[in-house]
């Protein structure tokens, strides 16, 4: 598998010449830059081919990631907003990982995540590639408000299409065929917007390497946003109340209506 | 109805009595039963039958005389991953029980987690239903605990894993494994030298319920046992609820061969 | 894929309560049993294994003929024998009575 490089490009072109939080591993890039006046800590996650864990060379959030991605977090100045930016192809896949908790690891960053949201720190996040399964929970998924850019490369699921075709034992074409039957199973971003969690797509002219117009697109809108706070602080439970979630999440919420009424027999 | 059990053991109970089996005698009370045939619609164009109750449990009741609910996944019906509806009555379920707790009429809350993760077959929607419930259980915690009992025979993985990593105590069992990716994830995404699946007595070795205490990460380890499992949890209801930042505890270089790194870590490879 | 069975008996005899048993896992099959009103039984059978409509048949029948009790039961089955499939609607009956 390549590493993608869309993540730094993202990141360097949203945070310019801000000086780069210190004390990260190499795989966690975070700097405070300003969005039209607003302080916004952004934080990326990126492969690092010499990790000293050989599974998270490729851009995967593994020990040192969730544990790096949860100090830049939990460091954020106060009253500065927090930007997710995700590019990553997933969990890392190793016995050390799982020798030392790599649950714990992303929980850490996830716990980071959500505190500061809840604690006044608008959090968005930009899904600019790859976001699956563990990798998104622990970065971006807290987000109050979650951007996309659209583009094939966006890919959104809880495991790679080769390791679902190969637990499910259906053929590729046989899941992208339920895919379409089933949104719930699909990966692309429009049919993850339809769910309510997408807030907005950027059509970008090339996602490795956007131009001045693409980022000049984002940053007035990350600066919308932000100009709102409450935005950027929407709990995932939130999402559940958006127009798009009524047709889509129907039994998310039903459950939450009967559990609610049958609470105190 | 209750089925005569002879057995005390939890992990051979299904979702069901374990739940009950948590709670006081004659407390339990379960919400959304089998009976409100609430289950998945997305299965059948898949080639699964669903299950009445989505393969989750959620029952009220009292633990040690003070209000409670238990949730409870059954690792039975597809490996007691998570779809919409479960997803949903675990959120669910701990955002009633921080209500409560804002209102000054706690709610204690029992994670039964039995479970591989997110559920294929619905990912998106598993995937949203688990961030719920990590922010879920967050917010709960700024009130009051959280525990989590991992005793069962699937033990858990995936996103819930990271879900179960955000509770105040977590209780398991040596049965019990905690990871985040499953021994034949690991081994289709790494090969069989990283890690062999069929190789039993390894897995528990690198994420069984005993390494786990003694890495700290969980807060005690029980016998398959329903008493003990009870007596447990009401230990952890009177532990203070202190939600800091979780820290990375020590390891050796993770760039030793994979056997030395293992070896230093105690672990037999 | 999933194949829906649905069958019919005769009944003179009542239960109390309804009853739940089982679970969805490979070799085994949930049922929900209730009481029915009208003196007749109805059975609905969720599968995912398909074309064994004869044997679900004979299974069900030895076991209304046994018992001809008047309910509506609804089996979610993921590959049960006709001897797990006996004895969970053993099991449901017992628990209704």
């Amino acid at each position: 598998m390549s590493a993608s490089v869309r993540g730094r490009a993202w990141f360097e072109r949203l945070t310019g010449k801000a000086r780069p939080v210190e004390g990260l591993p190499p795989s966690v890039l975070a700097a405070d830059a300003t969005i039209e006046g607003h302080a916004v800590r952004v934080i990326a996650v990126v492969p690092d081919p010499s990790a000293r864990f050989e599974r998270a060379r490729n851009g995967e959030m593994g020990i040192d990631e969730g544990f790096g991605v949860a100090a830049a977090v939990n460091a954020t100045p106060a009253g500065s907003a927090i930007l997710a930016i995700v590019d990553v192809p997933g969990q890392a896949f190793g016995i050390r990982e799982e020798a030392i908790g790599l649950q714990r690891s992303l929980a850490a960053s996830t716990q980071a995540y959500i505190r500061a949201r809840r604690g006044g720190h608008p959090v968005l996040t930009l899904v600019v590639g790859k976001a699956i399964s563990g990798a998104f929970l622990a970065h971006g998924l807290q987000g109050g408000w979650i951007g996309a850019i659209d583009d094939a490369g966006i890919e959104i699921h809880v495991m790679s299409e080769a390791a679902v075709a190969r637990v499910t034992r259906m053929e590729r074409d046989d899941l992208t065929r339920v895919a379409k039957e089933i949104p719930a199973t699909a990966r692309d971003i429009r049919t993850f917007a339809t769910f309510g969690a997408v807030d907005r797509i950027f059509a970008v002219s090339d996602p490795d390497a956007p131009g001045d117009a693409d980022i000049a697109d984002v940053v007035r809108a990350l600066a919308e946003v932000l100009r709102t706070p409450e935005i950027g602080c929407r709990n995932p439970r939130d999402r559940l109340d958006v127009p798009a979630a009524l047709h889509t999440r129907t039994l998310a919420r039903r459950v939450r209506e009967e559990l609610q009424a049958q609470w105190d027999a | 109805m209750t089925t005569m059990l002879l057995t005390e053991s939890f992990a051979e109970r299904g979702a069901r009595e374990r739940a009950r089996a948590l709670l006081d005698p004659q407390t339990f009370r379960e919400l959304i039963g089998p009976f409100e045939r609430i289950a998945s619609p997305y299965l059948a164009a898949q080639g699964v039958v669903p299950q009445s109750d989505d393969g989750t449990v959620v029952a009220r009741g009292t633990i040690g005389g003070v209000r409670a609910c238990v949730v409870a996944t059954d690792g039975r019906f597809l490996g007691g991953s998570i779809g919409e509806i479960g997803g949903a009555k675990i959120a669910g379920a701990l955002e009633l029980a921080r209500r409560d707790a804002q209102r000054g009429t706690p709610t204690r809350m029992v994670l039964a987690l039995d479970t591989g993760g997110i559920r294929l077959q619905e990912a998106n929607l598993g995937i949203l239903a688990v961030s719920e419930i990590c922010d879920a259980i967050v917010a709960l915690r700024e009130l009051m605990p959280v525990v989590a009992v991992i005793a069962g025979r699937v033990g858990v993985y995936g996103g819930l894993s990271l879900s179960t990593a955000l509770c105040s105590e977590i209780i398991v069992s040596e049965g019990a494994r905690v990871g985040l990716n499953g021994p034949d994830v690991v081994e289709t995404e790494s090969g069989i030298e990283e890690m062999d699946s069929s190789d039993r007595p390894l897995i528990w070795r690198v994420t069984g319920g005993r390494l786990r205490l003694r890495q700290g990460f969980a807060t005690e380890l029980v016998s398959d046992d329903v008493p003990a499992i009870r007596d447990a949890i009401a230990r952890a209801f009177e532990t203070p609820n202190e939600l800091g930042p979780l820290v990375a505890q020590v390891f050796p270089d993770p760039r030793l061969a994979r056997d030395d790194f293992l070896r230093a870590m105690e672990i037999q490879p | 894929m999933i194949e829906t069975l649905t069958y019919e008996f005769p009944a003179t005899q009542s239960v109390e309560h309804r009853a739940h048993v089982g679970v969805v896992a490979s070799g085994n099959c949930e049922i929900l049993l209730e009481p029915a009103k009208d003196g007749r039984s109805a059975v609905v059978v969720r599968t995912s294994v398909n074309g064994f409509g004869g044997t679900w048949q004979a299974v069900l029948g030895r076991f209304f003929a046994r018992n001809p009790v008047a309910v509506q039961i609804e089996i979610n089955d993921f590959g049960a024998t006709p001897a797990v499939v006996a004895l969970r609607l053993e099991q449901a009956l017992e628990s209704a009575q």
